[in-house]
C-alpha cells in the first residue's frame, strides 16, 4: 500500500511517535481514517463509491472491522490509538447500518447524490411525470365512456370528501350510487366497501357507548343487548365482545359469557382484556384449569390486568383448600 | 503471566457449569477431576463444616436442603426486593436474606451470609482448579457467558464473580453468540444463523449474519426467567397437586426435604421423557403420615403428551419471543440458513417440533447443545490471549436492552437504543434547573417499558463540584458507553470549560468497590491462615516426631526393665496407645490431635527414660 493515498493528509508527528505496539503503517491507517470522519460520507468511511449496492457495503462492512476493532490487538499497548479505533469502529457501525437497509440506503443515496447526479435523477423524475399525465389524457380522449366516467367521478369525489368529514352514512350512499355506475370500477367499489365498514364500526361504535352507560347504570340485560348490536354491527369489536361478556355474567348467563367471551379473543386474539373476559366467563362455568391457563395469557399479555392477576393467584393456590 | 499461559473459556449455568480451552487449534471441553464434563452450579455446606461444590454438593441436596443453594444464576445481580427475587423466595429451600444497604440479595449458608458473587465464584474456581489440573498449569484469564439477556448489573456481578474466583476475565460474552461462534468455528460460513437457547434458567434468541470468520449479532431478544427449572416447577405442581388429592391435602411443599426429592424426581422424569412416551415416578416414604400412620409413598406415570399439556405455555412463550426477535432483525423465518439448538432444555421433542415448525426447517444437530457454550467462550478467550495461534474470528455483540435516563415525570428517554452494535457510546447535554446549582443525580436505566419505575435501575450517577451559576448557564455533556462487555460507563463534562466532572455510582445490586476489597481480602486471609496451619502443622509434627523416635529408641532397654520389675506394664500399654494415635495424627495431617498427643508423648518419654535407667546394669 502507497503512502500517497494519504496525501495532504497532515500527521501530528506526535501521534506517529506514541509509545505503542503498532508499526507505523497501521498507525497512518487508524489516523487518517479518524482524522477523515467528519468530512466522510458512509459511502467514503466503507470506501465505496457513492450508491454501491448492500452487498458491497456489507462485504467492505466485515473487511473494515477486522482493522479497526480494538479486540484485533489483543494484549498490545494501545495508548491513545484504543479510543480513535473505538471511533472509528463506532462511525462504520453507523455506516452499516444505514447502508445496509434498502430503504435507508435510497433515501442516504438521494441525500448524499453528487451534483450532476442529482440533476440527473429530478429530470428523470420530471420526465416520467410528464409521460404520464400524457397518457392519462390520450385515454380520456379516446374512451367512448368518457361523460358516463365523469358522472361517475363526481360522485366518487363527493362520496371521498364526506367521509373525509366523517359524515360516513353520506358517503355510502355516494358510493354505493357510483359503485351501481361503474361496477368493473375496482377503486369505486373499494371505496364503497370502506364507506360501508366505517358506517358499520360507527353504529357499534355507539351501540358500544350505549352499553357501557346501561352497565355503569346497573342493567345487565340492557348492556347485554346493547353490546350484542355493537358486535353484530362490527364483529371484529373486541371491547364489545368482551363488554357483552361480562354484561352477561352480571346477569347470570355463563354460557352466553363464554360465547362472547370466545368472540372477543377471535376478534383480537392478542388483547389481555379479552382472554381476560374468557377466564373469568370459564370460571364462572367451572373449568377452573382452563379459566386459569386463559388468565395466565391474559395476564402475559397485559401484565397491568389488575383483576386477572387477583383471580390468577386465587386459583393458582386455592387448590389445596 | 507468560504468553503461553493457557486461558478457559466458562458456560457458568444455571444447573450446571462447564469448562474448555482451545489446544493446538482444537477446542476441547476439560472434564473435571472426577472424569465428568458437567459440573452442577450446586455449592453446599455440610453439617461437618466442609464446603462442598458440583457433584458432591448436589449430591448431598436432599439431606441438607437448607444448607444447599443450586440455580445461584437466577439470582446474580438481582435487586432485593424485585418480583424475581420474591418468586425465588417463595420455592427455594434456602435462606435469602437482603445485603446491608438493602439493595443486594444475600444467601445465609452454613452460619454465614454470602453475596451471591461468592457462591458463583466457588462454582467457578471449582472449574478453574479442573482446569488447572487437567493442563498442569496454572490458569488465570477466561472468559465467561452469560445470557444475552443478562442487564449491566447481572453482567457486573458475574465478572465481580470471576475476580473473586481468582481469574482475569477477558471478557463476558453472550451464550448464543458464544454457540454460534463454536458452530461457525474454523468453517467458511456466509449465513444467517439464529440460536435457540433454553437452558436450566434463561432463554435466549439471537440472530447472527456470519461472513468471512465476523460474527455479527442483528438482534437478540429473550427472558432471564424461563427454563428448564420452570418446567420441573410445573411437573413438581402437578405432582404436589394430585398428592394432595390422594392424600387429604397434604401439602408437600412445606417439608423441605420432600420438596427437594420431588424436584431431583420432577427433573429427572422430564429428561426421560426426551427419549420414552412414558416413565414412572416412584419416591416411597416421601412424608410421615402423621401421628400412629404409616409414612406415605408418591406413585405416579407421567406420560409425554402430559408433560407437554403441563408446558404448552411455556414452549409458546419461546416462540412468541423468537418471533419479536426476528422481527426486530428485519429477517423473515424463511431466511434463516440454519438454527442451532443450545442448552439441555431443547432435548425436549416438543421444543424442537415448535422451532422446526416456526422455521419450518430442521434445526442444526451439528452441535452439543450443553457443551457447545463453553467452546465458544475457549475459542475468544483464545482470540482475545493469542489471536494469531489460531483461525481468526471476530465478535460483534449488541446490547439486549434499551439504555436510558428517568427523565421529568417519571419516562423513560432511551439513550442508547437495544440492538445497538457495541462497543457504542452516546452524548447527551444536560443542563441545570435552578441558580447556583451544584450537583445533577441521574437515574440510568435498562428495559423497555416507557415509564422509568418499570425498568432495571442500574445505578444513580451523582454530577456534583458543578461550577456555581444561572440556571440554564451550565451545560455539561454526560457519555455514555457500552463496553464489548455488554458493562456500562458513564463520564461527564462541563461543555464551556471542558473540565470533567466527577461522577459516583451506587451500586443497586452489585457490590461496591469497597465490598469487592473485603472479599479478596477475606480470601487471602484465609489463604495466610491456611499457609499459617500448614507451618504450624509442620513444626509441631517435627516435635512429635523427635518424641516418637526418643521413644522407640528407648523401647528394648524398658522391655528389659519390664522382665525384671514386672510393673508398668499397664503404662507401657499406654504408651503405645500414645505412640499409635500421634502416627495417626501425622498420618492424617490433624493439628489439633497432634497438639493433644504432645503432652502425652512427653510423659511417656519420661516415663521410659526412667524404667530404661532402672534396667541399666550398675544403676543401683
Amino acid at each position: 500500500m502507497s503512502v500517497d493515498r494519504y496525501s495532504g493528509f497532515a500527521f501530528d508527528p506526535a501521534d506517529l511517535q506514541e509509545d505503542v505496539d503498532l508499526d507505523a503503517e497501521r498507525r497512518r491507517e487508524i489516523l487518517f481514517a479518524e482524522g477523515s470522519l467528519p468530512r466522510w460520507t458512509h459511502w467514503d468511511v466503507l470506501g465505496l463509491a457513492w450508491n454501491a449496492p448492500v452487498e458491497a457495503a456489507r462485504a467492505a462492512y466485515l473487511e473494515k472491522v477486522k482493522v479497526f476493532h480494538p479486540d484485533r490487538y489483543p494484549g498490545k499497548r494501545l495508548g491513545s490509538y484504543r479510543a480513535r479505533l473505538e471511533k472509528v469502529f463506532r462511525r462504520l457501525t453507523e455506516a452499516r447500518d444505514v447502508l445496509c437497509d434498502e430503504a435507508r440506503r435510497a433515501a442516504y443515496a438521494r441525500q448524499t447524490a453528487p451534483a450532476d447526479e442529482f440533476a440527473r435523477m429530478e429530470l428523470r423524475k420530471l420526465e416520467d411525470e410528464r409521460r404520464s399525465a400524457e397518457r392519462r389524457a390520450r385515454l380520456a380522449r379516446q374512451s367512448p365512456l368518457v361523460a358516463r366516467a365523469g358522472r361517475v367521478a363526481d360522485l366518487v369525489r363527493r362520496g371521498k370528501e364526506a367521509l373525509q368529514a366523517g359524515q360516513v352514512a353520506q358517503a355510502a350512499n355516494d358510493l354505493v350510487l357510483a359503485q351501481g355506475m361503474d361496477p368493473q370500477n375496482a377503486e369505486v367499489a373499494a371505496l364503497a366497501a370502506e364507506a360501508r365498514r366505517r358506517a358499520a364500526v360507527q353504529r357499534a361504535g355507539d351501540a358500544y357507548e350505549r352499553g357501557l352507560a346501561a352497565e355503569a347504570m346497573g342493567a345487565p340485560a340492557r348492556a347485554l343487548a346493547a353490546f350484542r348490536e355493537a358486535l353484530e354491527a362490527d364483529p371484529r369489536h373486541a371491547r364489545a365482545a368482551a363488554g357483552g361478556a361480562r354484561a352477561a355474567l352480571a346477569a347470570g348467563d355463563a354460557v352466553a359469557a363464554r360465547e362472547l367471551a370466545e368472540a372477543a379473543v377471535r376478534a383480537q386474539p392478542s388483547a389481555g382484556f379479552a382472554h381476560e373476559a374468557l377466564g373469568l366467563a370459564l370460571e364462572a362455568q367451572g373449568a377452573r384449569k382452563e379459566a386459569r391457563r386463559a388468565l395466565e395469557r391474559a395476564v402475559e399479555l397485559d401484565p397491568k390486568l389488575e383483576q386477572a392477576r387477583e383471580r390468577l393467584k386465587r386459583l393458582r393456590w386455592s387448590f389445596l383448600g | 503471566m507468560s504468553a503461553s499461559e493457557p486461558v478457559i473459556g466458562i458456560d457458568l449455568g444455571t444447573t450446571n457449569s462447564v469448562v474448555a480451552t482451545v489446544q493446538d487449534g482444537v477446542p476441547r471441553v476439560i472434564p473435571g477431576r472426577s472424569g465428568q464434563l458437567l459440573t452442577p452450579s450446586v455449592v453446599a455446606f455440610a453439617r461437618n463444616g466442609k464446603r462442598l461444590v458440583g457433584a458432591l454438593a448436589k449430591r448431598q441436596a436432599i439431606t441438607n436442603a437448607e444448607d444447599t443453594v443450586f440455580a445461584a444464576k437466577r439470582l446474580i445481580g438481582r435487586r432485593w426486593g424485585s418480583k424475581e427475587i420474591e418468586d425465588a423466595r417463595r420455592v427455594l429451600p434456602y435462606r435469602l436474606v437482603a445485603g446491608p444497604e438493602g439493595h443486594d440479595v444475600r444467601v445465609e449458608l452454613g452460619g454465614r451470609t454470602l453475596t451471591v458473587q461468592e457462591i458463583s465464584a466457588m462454582v467457578l474456581a471449582e472449574l478453574r482448579a479442573d482446569a488447572e489440573a487437567w493442563l498442569g498449569q496454572p490458569v488465570s484469564r477466561a472468559v465467561i457467558t452469560v445470557p444475552a439477556y443478562f442487564n449491566d448489573g447481572q453482567r457486573h456481578a458475574t465478572k465481580d464473580a470471576g475476580r473473586i474466583a481468582g481469574l482475569e476475565v477477558l471478557r463476558i460474552i453472550n451464550e448464543p453468540t458464544s454457540a454460534a461462534l463454536a458452530y461457525g468455528f474454523g468453517k467458511q460460513i456466509e449465513r444467517k444463523v439464529v440460536v435457540f437457547d433454553l437452558g436450566g434458567g434463561t432463554f435466549d434468541v439471537s440472530v447472527l449474519d456470519i461472513g468471512k470468520s465476523v460474527y455479527d449479532v442483528v438482534a437478540v431478544g429473550g427472558d432471564t426467567y424461563l427454563g428448564g427449572e420452570d418446567f420441573d416447577r410445573r411437573v413438581m405442581d402437578w405432582l404436589t397437586f394430585g398428592f394432595a388429592k390422594e392424600n387429604g391435602g397434604i401439602d408437600l411443599r412445606q417439608d423441605k426435604m420432600a420438596l427437594q426429592r420431588l424436584r431431583d424426581a420432577a427433573e429427572r422424569a422430564k429428561c426421560e421423557l426426551s427419549s420414552l412416551p412414558s416413565t414412572a415416578i416412584h419416591l416411597p416414604f416421601l412424608v410421615g403420615g402423621g401421628e400412629g400412620k404409616s409414612a406415605l409413598h408418591l406413585d405416579r406415570q407421567l406420560s409425554r403428551e402430559k408433560l407437554e399439556e403441563l408446558t404448552k405455555d411455556l414452549v409458546d412463550r419461546c416462540i412468541a419471543v423468537t418471533e419479536r426477535t426476528l422481527r426486530d432483525a428485519g429477517v423473515r423465518p424463511s431466511q434463516v440458513g440454519e438454527v442451532l439448538l443450545v442448552g439441555g432444555m431443547t432435548r425436549m421433542p416438543r421444543v424442537q417440533q415448535a422451532v422446526r415448525e416456526f422455521f419450518g426447517r430442521e434445526p442444526c444437530r451439528g452441535v452439543h447443545p450443553e457443551e457447545v457454550v463453553a467452546l465458544g467462550a475457549a475459542i475468544q478467550a483464545q482470540a482475545l490471549s493469542a489471536p494469531h495461534a489460531g483461525a481468526e474470528v471476530l465478535l460483534l455483540d449488541v446490547t439486549p436492552q434499551n439504555l436510558g435516563l428517568m427523565v421529568v415525570g417519571g419516562y423513560f428517554q432511551t439513550v442508547i437504543p437495544r440492538n445497538t452494535t457495541v462497543p457504542t457510546s452516546q452524548t447527551h447535554l444536560f443542563t441545570t434547573v435552578q441558580d447556583n446549582q451544584t450537583s445533577v443525580r441521574i437515574a440510568v436505566l435498562q428495559g423497555a417499558s416507557e415509564r422509568a419505575i418499570e425498568n432495571e435501575l442500574l445505578g444513580e450517577f451523582v454530577l456534583d463540584g458543578i461550577r456555581p451559576a444561572r440556571r440554564g448557564e451550565v451545560e455539561i455533556e454526560v457519555t455514555f458507553e457500552i463496553s464489548a462487555d455488554g458493562i456500562v460507563g458513564v463520564s461527564a463534562r462541563d461543555v464551556a470549560t471542558g473540565l470533567q466532572q466527577s461522577i459516583s455510582v451506587t451500586a443497586t445490586s452489585g457490590l461496591t468497590e469497597d465490598e469487592m476489597r473485603h472479599i479478596l481480602d477475606e480470601q487471602i486471609d484465609e489463604l495466610l491462615e491456611r499457609k499459617q496451619t500448614a507451618r504450624e502443622f509442620e513444626a509441631r509434627r517435627d516435635r512429635v516426631l523427635a518424641l516418637v523416635r526418643e521413644i522407640e529408641a528407648l523401647g528394648p532397654e524398658v522391655h528389659d526393665a519390664l522382665e525384671r520389675t514386672r510393673f508398668g506394664k499397664d503404662a507401657v500399654l499406654k504408651a503405645e496407645g500414645v505412640l499409635a494415635r500421634a502416627r495417626t495424627a501425622v498420618e492424617a495431617r490433624d493439628l489439633a490431635a497432634l497438639a493433644a498427643e504432645e503432652e502425652p508423648l512427653e510423659r511417656t518419654l519420661q516415663l521410659f527414660k526412667g524404667l530404661a535407667a532402672t534396667a541399666r546394669p550398675g544403676a543401683r
